[in-house]
């Protein structure tokens, strides 16, 4: 049975007995973050060598690539951020993605109104311009690359509508009824005034508003040669570059 | 015109897309339609090797008319689109990738048919898939490359002379011709002599 100490020496003694819990707790953790360090850097250096040794793959095959971003996204690696750990490699191999994705979207600006389907992107991007340049892409490898403009102020960004995924490169919100005519037209081709009032109940004001709004941004084209003016989603028009 | 290809010209996605034949009220969209449009009419020109282009007998032929989809580009919209590739980049046009031919068109000494005759203005246009400008470089090109320079040829040769048979100038018509040769005798890179109808060009 301990005794709990009387008198001022008891004082003292429990001030040493913290001093020396703090130094050994100290001890310790120092022991621990120097193992955990080294362990660290051996894994990074493991995961350099398997970038490095792998780096043709990375870049050739999208499958592997897509599991190798997400093994290092769970490990809490950004492979975009860190190029020093990694190579420059995979950076470059983004950023020459995200290169060509800026120019398509700015190439076809005029015709689609600052929206592309990341799908049509990527086919895009995958044939390249000239000979030979075409980068093997993944839908995920757009994204990624889309993402890495972000810290630049792009204003590009990714925007959901319905199942499909577009990439907007003019920084304007869709409004929830402009999304769902867009959703509308995936599905059926085009809309008419009267095909929204009948399938969205809406009114003829509405409607006819919504689609004058899509018309003035350029997302949607008019084809006033049928009984009932059509809107059409110029997005099939990708791949034709004149 | 004479059609010197049998393949069937290749469309571009756009000709499938109806919106493509109503005039976009939205001007971006329209000054991306009006690019699309330029493109697609050189190309349907170059595919034909055809240089001028009746509008009038142009609304009834594939290029402005897609059965198919049972839309067509009305004469109004065609001439829009013409007076668009007319005009320079600098005016807000297409780079005068077209011109229209103004006299119905009765210095034409090939006497080729849709000439424009009783068609008044505005009814037939020069489609430039290459501009006069680029024709002399063709031509130049083409002279050095088969040793020419100093020699004496013919117009009428140039254009249908078995030594050009390859080129792309073959067949051209000659007003076109005689333009582009005296884009270099202002290059100060050929001389033109003979009368009408039989002029020679020297190359330097």
């Amino acid at each position: 049975m301990s005794r709990r100490g009387v008198g001022l020496g008891a004082f003292a003694n429990r001030t040493q007995a913290t001093q020396s819990y703090a130094t050994h707790g100290a001890n310790l953790r120092s022991t621990h973050t120097a193992s955990l360090q080294t362990q660290l850097s051996v894994f990074q250096s493991l995961l350099h060598t398997f970038a490095l040794e792998h780096s043709s793959t990375i870049k050739s095959n999208p499958t592997f690539r897509a599991e190798f971003a997400r093994m290092c996204n769970t490990i809490g690696v950004d492979p975009l951020a860190a190029s020093n750990i990694l190579g420059g490699d995979m950076n470059d191999f983004y950023f020459e993605v995200a290169v060509r994705v800026v120019e398509l979207c700015r190439e076809t600006r005029s015709e689609n109104g600052g929206l592309i389907g990341v799908e049509e992107c990527r086919k895009r991007v995958g044939k390249g311009k000239a000979i030979g340049s075409g980068l093997e892409v993944s839908d995920d490898d757009i994204l990624r690359a889309v993402r890495s403009l972000q810290p630049l102020g792009s204003g590009f960004s990714i925007v959901k509508v319905g199942s499909k995924q577009y990439i907007r490169s003019i920084p304007k919100e869709l409004n929830s009824d402009q999304a769902t005519v867009l959703e509308v037209i995936q599905v059926l081709g085009f809309v008419s005034v009267s095909m929204l009032r009948l399938n969205l109940k809406w009114e003829k004001a509405r409607a006819q508003t919504v689609i004058d709004d899509l018309l003035a941004d350029g997302l949607v084209w008019l084809d006033a040669q049928g009984p009932e003016k059509e809107y059409w989603s110029p997005q099939n028009l990708l791949g034709d570059s004149g | 015109m004479t059609t010197t290809t049998t393949t069937p010209f290749p469309f571009p996605p756009t000709y499938n897309f109806p919106p493509f034949f109503t005039p976009q009220p939205n001007t971006t969209t329209r000054h991306s339609q009006l690019e699309k449009w330029s493109s697609l009419i050189q190309s349907w020109c170059r595919h034909h090797r055809q240089y001028r282009l009746s509008l009038i007998d142009a609304v009834e032929t594939p290029l402005f008319h897609n059965a198919a989809l049972r839309k067509r580009l009305d004469l109004r919209e065609a001439r829009a689109i013409i007076d668009w590739m007319a005009k320079s980049e600098k005016e807000g046009g297409g780079g005068r990738r077209a011109e229209w031919i103004s006299d119905a068109g009765g210095t034409s000494s090939s006497g080729s048919l849709g000439n424009g005759v009783g068609q008044g203005p505005k009814a037939v246009a020069w489609i430039w898939w290459r501009r006069p400008e680029e024709w002399a470089d063709v031509l130049v090109e083409w002279v050095e490359g088969t040793g020419q320079r100093g020699s004496v040829l013919t117009v009428y040769e140039l254009i249908h002379g078995e030594g050009a048979m390859s080129q792309e100038f073959h067949g051209m018509d000659i007003d076109i011709m005689l333009r582009s040769l005296n884009v270099l005798v202002k290059r100060g890179k050929a001389q033109i002599f003979g009368g009408e109808g039989q002029e020679g060009v020297k190359f330097f």
